[in-house]
């Protein structure tokens, strides 16, 4: 679906996406994560074809990026962190208003609203929506047209647990109905949760590459933290791998003396940390 | 097909924000006011309302709607939809010139202009001229502020000479000036087919430079902020 090669693009002189190659299979979750300037907008840009003068090469949908056309787009949707919707109509009118834009209509307005819990709102002017809302909506927007390829841009911001839950629902069903999804957030609960795999981009860079278990797993053990009552409370920690060698825990465990015991894997942030020696801010 | 419903909707928009209601209440004005008017002065009077106020209206209307657009972010849309910056542009340019054509016909036909046709189409390449530049400089500007005062220059240069020119008060080699032509057009005058040339090729180039200044506004507002 996706197809990168030794791509490089500079604003200046110094090259801000340096070397990348990667790809993206056909209904895979792919995460992009990094700090802010990292070039993952710059990459989005030119995987949506709107940077030409790139080297290298960028194929999406079986087009190069920068020889597109106008049709390039019937089958790639965008969500976008941020409400792109007239404020004045109507959920139901600026639904209509985009779809207008696409040849394909191939999902009902309706479906797509009561999908997303917004049946009894689709009267109501945009600019009485509530966030929440508007995250839903511009969510169901980029799916119109039924694309095979979806951009999402940190698609639970600003959503409450539940509506977070459902909308995480509803990506793992668009996926589940074959559409590839390339997603970025800074919520790595919801890039281990929903991502096949992620990349880590700092400075123009792919720094690391693999599914959330993997970069997990691979770089950092589980470890298990116990602790007992001797004189105050007592804590120690020991890899998950080597527990049959802590005589200390065998023992408390044999004297039936162990307070509380916990495993615990690095989250990918964690993971992120060590690779790249950068925060995701 | 897509250009057509886009169109439509363009037209709809402006009807939500009160473009057809307000342009209503202004025509029923224009003509209490134009048929006050002593009957000498009532051609000319009604030519610089046609030539000022709809015929001009996409230069103050178009600024309100793109940076309106761009407060809402919907351009950064349009940069990643099958929606090309022509069909944009080209249908900005026909809903604002309909209602401006609208109301010009009412105009004429309440004062008995001298020549529909040619009024029409002064308004009409007016109309067009005038939404371009308007397109050219709101995607350049981010407030209504600096869009009011980047028109300012815009005002004198298509204004003051027209309105000297149909007083007569120009030099006769100016009738080529493309707001001369228009207001020419517009009054039902004799106009020179070398200034209607040069007005067309102003248009074009015009155009040009719009679809540029659009496709760039798509370029950098688009795309996903990551």
């Amino acid at each position: 679906m996706i197809k990168v090669d030794h791509l490089t693009f500079s604003y200046s002189k110094n090259p801000f996406i340096q070397d990348m190659s990667f790809s993206v299979s056909e209904g895979e979750i792919f995460g992009f994560l990094g700090p802010s300037g990292a070039g993952k907008s710059t990459l989005q840009k030119i995987l949506l074809g709107m940077l030409p003068n790139y080297q290298g090469s960028a194929v999406v949908n079986g087009t190069e990026c920068k020889k597109h056309s106008s049709d390039f787009y019937e089958s790639i949707g965008v969500d976008f962190e941020f409400s792109t919707m007239y404020e004045k109509l109507t959920a139901r009118e600026n639904l209509r208003f985009f779809s207008s834009l696409y040849h394909r209509q191939a999902r009902s307005i309706d479906e797509l609203l009561q999908m997303v819990g917004l049946q009894n709102d689709a009267q109501k002017r945009v600019s009485e929506y509530s966030k929440g809302m508007k995250s839903r909506l511009n969510f169901v927007k980029a799916l119109l047209h039924d694309p095979k390829l979806l951009f999402l841009d940190e698609p639970t911001s600003g959503l409450d647990p539940t509506n977070s839950r459902l909308m995480k629902d509803m990506i793992l069903a668009e996926k589940n109905r074959g559409k590839t999804i390339l997603l970025t957030t800074h919520n790595m609960q919801d890039a281990t949760e929903l991502c096949d795999r992620v990349a880590f981009i700092v400075g123009g860079q792919i720094f690391a590459m693999d599914s959330p278990h993997n970069l997990i797993m691979s770089r950092g053990a589980a470890s298990v933290t116990y602790t007992w009552y001797d004189n105050g409370e007592q804590t120690a920690s020991c890899l998950l791998e080597q527990i049959s060698e802590d005589q200390q825990l065998q023992r408390l465990i044999r004297e039936n003396r162990l307070q509380s015991i916990h495993s615990s894997e690095p989250t990918l942030n964690d993971i992120f940390m060590e690779i790249t020696g950068r925060t995701l801010v | 097909m897509r250009f057509k419903t886009l169109l439509l909707w363009d037209m709809k928009f402006q009807a939500r924000y009160g473009f057809y209601l307000l342009y209503g209440f202004l025509t029923v004005f224009y003509i209490v006011l134009l048929l006050s008017l002593p009957l000498s002065w009532k051609e000319n009077a009604a030519a610089i309302l046609i030539y000022s106020d709809p015929a001009a209206m996409g230069l103050f209307f178009m600024g309100a709607i793109i940076l309106l657009e761009k407060s809402q972010r919907v351009t950064s849309f349009f940069a990643v939809s099958p929606l090309r910056v022509i069909e944009y542009v080209c249908s900005k340019v026909l809903s604002l010139s309909v209602i401006g054509m609208l109301v010009a016909t009412v105009l004429a036909v309440a004062t008995n202009c001298r020549s529909l046709p040619l009024l029409l189409l002064g308004t009409f390449l007016s109309s067009v001229m005038f939404t371009l530049l308007g397109v050219i400089i709101a995607t350049k500007i981010t407030s209504l502020n600096q869009f009011i005062l980047a028109t300012v220059p815009i005002e004198i240069i298509a204004f003051v000479p027209a309105v000297l020119h149909l007083f007569k008060m120009t030099p006769a080699f100016l009738r080529i000036y493309p707001a001369n032509v228009c207001m020419d057009l517009i009054a039902g005058r004799d106009f020179s087919l070398i200034g209607l040339i040069l007005t067309m090729i102003l248009i074009a180039v015009l155009f040009v430079v719009a679809y540029k200044c659009v496709g760039k506004m798509w370029q950098n507002q688009g795309g996903v902020k990551l």
